[in-house]
């Protein structure tokens, strides 16, 4: 068995990749269901020059993830294993996604061989500015949020169907290119300094973000060069702001500990509201710019609410040694959720309010023939926090190691949001009043409170993957 | 030792993960001023039976009580009683030292801060230093601080000098040694490092795959094994040792070394007197009874 098979393995022995291979397969499917009596014009075959930036990015991820561990370091042969390993997948995978044009009906026969051998180099330098990003960065994981807004911008602007448009008219550029591409990205992987560069670093990758252990290790070894930024913080006024309020309670009873718990999760935050105001106004720029989308627009802020919340946990599951019981974690977490709820509103609400004072003054833009007249958020949106977080924190307290549950929990978070939000429309107006947003809220505050009863009187609060 | 009222009382005590057992059938008390090793492999059950005594863990059989409550009801009053230290305990990462340090003794109104002093200077712990980026050996020191900070009456100390160098490792013996000095202080290590533990305890708990195999004072164990050098007087040893009990034994030439349990110098010597044969009776370091009551 050759050292470049043993790393080929890990394309179907690594189960999280099936995860991986899943999302890509529908895609395509998706694309290929699509492709039949397809022409040329459309933009439609760029899904699989974007398919091989994807693919290039996670190929190269494994390889690299293969690189960090020490043992590989040390096994003969291993140091150009990389090249021939990411290679190899593009190839095979551009080889595949070229015959797309197959499909395509309004192309001659001389004009499809030279367009299939175009898509294929368009991919392959696709796939390899996947590479090199992964090569060159520190973490993958925001390579992916950047390729998705990029792909946004691109259907946007149509750039999709100029892209395409010049693999077709334009097949010996988009060949040389790639061919001169690939020569230099073999040669640049093959320096065999990757290795000594990547052994051991502390280095996420892209699949380990559904493994808790490993995220914990990483976050603990990014702790020295993270917290150092922190200085001075937190300032001394919130210690003896928090420890006092804490002394004043009787040590016996829970509000020691609330005040604690408060202290731990917002102590850094509060040392240091003033960085938080930038973050803040472009948080408001980006609220006013959705406001030119109307409803939908601020569907977009509750995923954003959404997603903050499925990160957050509660400190339940911890082995910290202080004298709290199960009681006393019980109250804390009660009293942290509806904390960093009121928190949340509080921002929403003031984002609403600015929203609302600029209206007046904001001008209408068209955009591509339509006019987008500025929408005021809405007011009624501030209860959706209240309605939202307690179930996606119970979700996430109950699922707190599967991390197939966590996309399943995530996307239910997702679904609630949109439904509010087509609710709060109007088109299913009859569903809000006052009496169902009552009854939801009362039953999502029920809900976290019995969930949180049952993990802090019958549940283990350490180990098997819980962490704080 | 006060045997009247144990501190801690384990009676049947079961816990699973999933398929895999952690504990079986438990039972073992743990007695005010007592100090006791828990000894065993890695998963044997230590920290998992360490876990039910300070209620992070509930049993799925049986009842654990400490201070008289069970394990799911404790509060602060008793646990203000329990200092706890694990290798692999939670800090909170983005504290400073001196800052968690006051956090944490915020919830103790007995808090010793000469103590803390004392120790901070002995221990060169630098209360400036982000918890986050300290070494595990400075981790350590401070999880233990932070532990006997309020001098507690139960001290759980789960494999607590795993990650000190050999000179920290021996400070903290001391300082046990120093804890130890107050009857009404009781301790329960768990630890790898026998040679250390042995300095200290009085009895002593041997696990194996989440059951107790020995649960006995240390003297107890140490006089149920020793290790008997034989040299012949004249001539070969026999290929057949007439002592009773042997557990382990090698013979070469002339000598042989065996180890024998429940077995008195009287009767070791009254042997040896029938083999003509000299005799040189050890008591067994803790690792190596150890060894063979696992084995």
């Amino acid at each position: 068995m050759s050292v470049l098979s043993v790393n080929l393995k890990h394309l179907y022995q690594r189960r999280s990749m099936w995860l991986v291979y899943l999302f890509i397969g529908l895609l395509a499917l998706g694309f290929v269901g699509d492709l039949p009596g397809s022409s040329v014009g459309k933009g439609h075959f760029i899904l699989l020059v974007a398919l091989e930036f994807l693919i290039g990015v996670y190929t190269a991820s494994m390889s690299v993830e293969i690189l960090t561990k020490p043992l590989s370091y040390c096994l003969p042969g291993h140091r150009r294993v990389p090249r021939k390993f990411i290679f190899s997948v593009g190839l095979m995978t551009n080889l595949v996604g070229s015959l797309a044009f197959l499909a395509c009906a309004n192309l001659s026969r001389w004009q499809w061989v030279l367009a299939t051998c175009s898509l294929f180099c368009a991919g392959l330098i696709m796939y390899l500015i996947g590479v090199g990003l992964v090569f060159r960065v520190r973490n993958s994981g925001p390579i992916l949020g950047l390729a998705f807004w990029l792909l946004v911008g691109v259907a946007f602007l149509d750039l999709h169907i100029v892209a395409e448009r010049a693999i077709v008219d334009h097949p010996f550029v988009i060949v040389l290119v790639g061919l001169v591409g690939s020569a230099a990205v073999w040669i640049w992987l093959g320096d065999s300094n990757w290795a000594r560069r990547f052994c051991a670093i502390s280095r996420l990758g892209l699949l380990d973000v559904w493994d808790p252990n490993k995220m914990r290790q990483y976050a603990r070894k990014q702790a020295a060069s993270k917290w150092d930024k922190l200085k001075n913080h937190p300032d001394p006024w919130v210690e003896r702001f928090f420890l006092g309020h804490m002394n004043d309670c009787d040590h016996l009873g829970p509000g020691r500990h609330i005040w604690g718990g408060l202290y731990t999760t917002y102590g850094v935050t509060l040392s240091r509201w003033k960085g938080t105001l930038p973050g803040c106004l472009v948080a408001l720029v980006f609220v006013l710019c959705l406001s030119y989308l109307g409803s939908e627009g601020t569907n977009i802020l509750f995923l954003m609410v959404g997603a903050m919340v499925v990160n957050m946990r509660l400190p339940v599951y911890s082995g910290m040694a202080i004298p709290g019981g199960r009681n006393e974690r019980f109250f804390t977490a009660i009293i942290l959720a509806g904390s960093i709820v009121v928190l949340v509103t509080a921002v929403l609400a003031v984002m609403a309010v600015v929203s609302v004072g600029l209206a007046p003054i904001m001008p209408e833009i068209t955009f591509r023939g339509t006019d987008l007249p500025f929408h005021a958020m809405s007011l009624r949106l501030l209860i959706v926090p209240s309605l939202i977080m307690p179930i996606a924190l119970a979700l996430r307290l109950m699922i707190f190691r599967k991390p197939l549950s966590a996309i399943a929990s995530m996307s239910l978070v997702v679904a609630m949001m949109f439904v509010f939000g087509i609710s709060s429309s109007g088109r299913f107006g009859t569903l809000i009043n006052p009496t169902s947003l009552t009854s939801l809220l009362i039953l999502g505050w029920l809900a976290l409170a019995l969930v949180l009863r049952h993990i802090c009187t019958r549940r283990s609060l350490v180990g098997q993957g819980r962490i704080y | 030792m006060n045997r009247t009222n144990p501190i801690v009382q384990i009676q049947g005590l079961s816990k699973h993960f999933g398929a895999t057992e952690a504990l079986r059938d438990v039972s073992l008390d743990i007695h005010t001023g007592s100090i006791t090793g828990l000894l065993g492999a890695n998963g044997a059950g230590k920290s998992t039976l360490l876990r039910h005594v300070i209620g992070l863990y509930l049993p799925h059989k049986g009842r654990c009580v400490t201070f008289g409550c069970k394990a799911g009801r404790l509060g602060p009053a008793q646990l203000g009683r329990i200092g706890y230290v694990h290798q692999e305990g939670e800090l909170l990462e983005w504290m400073k030292v001196g800052q968690l340090v006051r956090y944490v003794s915020t919830y103790y109104p007995n808090w010793n801060h000469s103590l803390e002093e004392k120790y901070i200077a002995d221990y060169d712990i630098s209360t400036k230093s982000r918890v986050g980026s300290l070494s595990p050996g400075q981790r350590q020191k401070l999880a233990i601080l932070l532990a006997i900070g309020f001098e507690p009456e139960l001290l759980i100390l789960d494999e607590p000098a795993s990650t000190l160098d050999p000179v920290a490792r021996g400070q903290f013996l001391d300082l046990l040694l120093q804890i130890i000095q107050n009857e009404n202080r009781t301790i329960v290590i768990s630890s790898h490092i026998l040679s250390d533990v042995e300095k200290v305890i009085d009895h002593a708990i041997i696990m194996r795959a989440g059951r107790i195999l020995r649960d006995c004072s240390f003297d107890e164990l140490k006089e149920e094994f020793c290790r008997v050098r034989i040299s012949a007087l004249s001539g070969e040893l026999p290929a057949e040792l007439p002592f009773e009990n042997v557990v382990e034994r090698q013979q070469s030439n002339g000598q042989a070394v065996i180890t024998v349990k429940n077995s008195s110098p009287e009767q070791i010597e009254q042997t040896a007197e029938g083999l003509k044969c000299q005799v040189e009776i050890q008591t067994l370091p803790l690792e190596d009874i150890y060894k063979i009551v696992v084995s």
